[in-house]
């Protein structure tokens, strides 16, 4: 060996190679965002985002970063949790479940997080949940709406469930739409497990459904569809098909007439974001039932001091809203701190034990509490019609409202 | 009755607007023997560049008018600074435009936040037949389809330039010794090319909304198109298009959605095994 260290040796050079080869391999789409105070014995707690910031849902990927960074950030200049300052462990999951499976062994095993919240589809949740709980002995926040089902132990997930969305929406669709329901959907399992449970909700309300079909993920013409819908004089359109099909197909809709013959289009996922998929008259009159929505800043004053903070914050293309797992991601970074707070070490036992009742009085769209035993979250749910390009909050629920899951 | 006028309007509106992207794919892999993995990219661009005027307050029209000329003249650089380098190894300039396609996915994109967005049409709305509507704006999009078939068949059967691009074709050093500058004649095809794209993306955007896949959406079928069509002539792609895009939108009509969807690509597959030279094949226009 040289003893100059700038005399490159063979074996150097080689050393030298190989430690950067493993910096580009590591290093991509990682973030880490340090507190900008420490001073605690213990070190900072180490907190992880596992979402999409690329690829084609990466709009909501980053308003879910978003957020995790200003949450972080409030609860840093607040003092922290325990004294302790956070650290904010961002990796990239890039709508691919096979680079998100290595990006979130990062988390766990390079980094040592306390804590990993993310995942944005159920495919994304589900290759990642094992890595997160059963291998790497971590605690794992989930924050979209989905299809329910999901009882993993130390999982816990922070968005509404088909129980949240139908049991108060449906009934309101039959008042306001009419019985004869059609379920057109992509073909993936949050849409067959959604409509089995709202197919039972439809029913047992007196509605009846005229006809349930599923559709390929990237199927953009709904000729056939929309010809059926219209033929069978369907009421209401309980939608499910996602982006790319949802534009065209609600274009088909209003082009054939539906909604000026009293149809009613409905759909759970669309939130601000999505309302820019089509010109404002063709979704006209169409019905969403979220937690949060923005012209709820307008009564609110929590929802209006969150939104406003984010805005300031986050200018741009990357919305807060329900739809993308915002609220969620925030609702459960909160529960996830007053669970720290009240179990005053992070181990994943004790938190787990903190966050099965963990509550919160202020949140977006308003308080969330989670239902002991169960690992989801109670939250109120507002149904909202778009006008002219903007969501009307038309009916609210009394109360938090059970996810009745598990 | 008016139902099946209905099925009829909306299979050939579907079989057009495939028609209409595939034509430029057709142009470029028959005439020059390169398969353009960018051309679903071009489509994104015009369609990109329509929403821009749009969402500047310029008449969306006049957006559309612009988005072939520009795309076309991307092309033409894009051809001078890399395609060009390609001819001789096909499988390599495959790569290369697929590079060039990720490239200009992405940028677009970043640009528009990974969101989808709405593009309004010139004309909106729906004609009224009776009981019967049907979109206006899908029938401009057949009348245009049908416009834009004939006047690039008369370009390439009627005109000294056609001819020289299928002289150039069939045989490029007999065409250079007759002093035709095929680098002039391969960059002006691939500009044509990528300037279909640019048109068919800036008259489909309005119908499907922009979103930064819109073009890899088209790129499967409009390859498969090719295959069945057959590669060589103008109106193989083009009577391929026709075929894949009618039976695309007409299957659903008669069987579940996720069946017809494999079913269109099944019978490709088996039309291709007994018949490798596809619809229309041999030289010519």
């Amino acid at each position: 060996m040289s003893e100059f260290p700038g005399d490159l040796s063979r074996r150097r050079f080689l050393s030298g190679f190989a430690f950067t080869a493993g910096a580009i391999a590591t290093g991509v789409g990682s973030w880490v965002i340090r507190p900008d105070w420490a001073n605690a014995a213990e070190g900072p707690i180490k907190l992880g985002i596992a979402t999409d910031l690329t690829g084609p849902i990466g709009y909501a990927g980053n308003a879910d970063a978003n957020t995790a960074k200003m949450v972080v950030k409030q609860l840093n200049d607040a003092g922290g949790l325990l004294g302790r300052p956070i650290e904010l462990y961002i990796e990239d999951t890039a709508s691919n479940e096979s680079v998100a499976v290595g990006n979130v062994r990062k988390l766990i095993q390079r980094d040592k997080v306390d804590m990993v919240l993310g995942g944005i589809t159920s495919s994304m949740r589900n290759a990642i949940k094992d890595p997160i709980v059963a291998r790497g002995k971590t605690l794992y926040i989930y924050p979209q709406l989905y299809e329910g089902k999901e009882c993993t132990p130390y999982l816990f997930c922070t968005g509404p469930t088909p129980a949240q969305q139908c049991d108060e929406f449906i009934p309101w669709l039959i008042k306001n739409g009419g019985k004869k329901f059609a379920l057109p959907s992509a073909n993936y399992v949050w849409p067959h497990v959604l409509n089995e449970y709202a197919r039972k909700v439809i029913e047992a309300s007196g509605g009846e459904v005229v006809f349930e079909e599923y559709y390929p993920l990237d199927q953009v013409d709904f000729s056939a569809t929309v010809n059926r819908i219209v033929s069978n004089k369907v009421d209401v359109v309980f939608n499910t098909v996602i982006p790319p099909g949802v534009g065209p197909f609600f274009k088909q809709l209003y082009e054939a007439g539906f909604q000026k013959n009293g149809g009613r289009l409905a759909c759970v996922y669309y939130d601000e974001n999505t309302l820019n998929i089509n010109q404002a008259a063709e979704i006209e009159g169409l019905a969403s039932c979220l937690d949060y929505f923005k012209v709820l800043t307008k009564d609110d004053p929590v929802s209006a001091k969150i939104q406003a903070a984010y805005e300031k914050d986050y200018p741009g293309n990357f919305l807060f809203a329900a739809g993308s797992a915002a609220t969620g991601t925030y609702r459960g970074l909160m529960l996830w701190a007053a669970a720290v707070k009240e179990a005053g070490k992070v181990d994943r036992e004790s938190v787990a034990a903190a966050l099965d009742h963990a509550k919160i009085t202020e949140g977006p769209g308003g308080p969330a509490e989670m239902v002991p035993g169960k690992r989801h979250c109670k939250m109120k749910m507002y149904t909202a019609v778009a006008k002219s390009g903007n969501y009307e909050i038309v009916a609210r629920s009394e109360g938090l409202v059970d996810p009745k899951e598990c | 009755m008016a139902s099946s006028f209905v099925a009829v309007f909306e299979i050939a509106s579907f079989a057009a607007i495939i028609v209409l992207v595939v034509l430029g794919l057709g142009i470029i892999a028959s005439m020059m023997g390169i398969f353009n993995f960018a051309q679903g990219e071009f489509v994104l661009l015009g369609a990109y560049i329509t929403y821009l005027a749009s969402s500047h307050g310029i008449p969306v029209w006049i957006g559309m008018a612009a988005a072939p000329f520009l795309v076309g003249a991307l092309g033409f650089v894009l051809e001078a600074l890399i395609i060009r380098r390609f001819y001789a190894a096909p499988i390599v300039a495959m790569l290369g435009t697929y590079a060039l396609s990720l490239i200009i996915r992405e940028i677009v994109r970043g640009l528009i936040g990974g969101l989808y967005l709405s593009v309004p049409e010139p004309i909106g709305g729906s004609i009224d037949i009776g009981s019967v509507h049907v979109s206006a704006w899908r029938f401009v999009i057949i009348v245009v389809t049908i416009a834009v078939m004939i006047g690039c068949y008369l370009l390439l059967a009627r005109t000294s330039f056609g001819l020289r691009v299928r002289a150039t074709l069939e045989n490029p050093a007999l065409a250079r010794a007759s002093g035709i500058s095929t680098a002039r004649i391969y960059g002006a095809t691939f500009a044509f090319g990528a300037a279909l794209a640019g048109l068919a993306g800036a008259l489909v955007v309005p119908v499907f909304s922009l979103f930064a896949d819109l073009g890899i959406r088209f790129l499967i079928q409009g390859f498969v198109a090719v295959m069945v069509g057959g590669v060589g002539s103008f109106m193989g792609p083009v009577a391929g298009a026709a075929v894949i895009g009618t039976m695309s939108a007409a299957l659903p009509w008669v069987m579940a959605p996720v069946i017809a969807d494999v079913l269109v690509f099944v019978l490709a597959i088996a039309f291709i095994k007994f018949r490798p030279q596809g619809l229309l094949s041999g030289k010519g226009v």
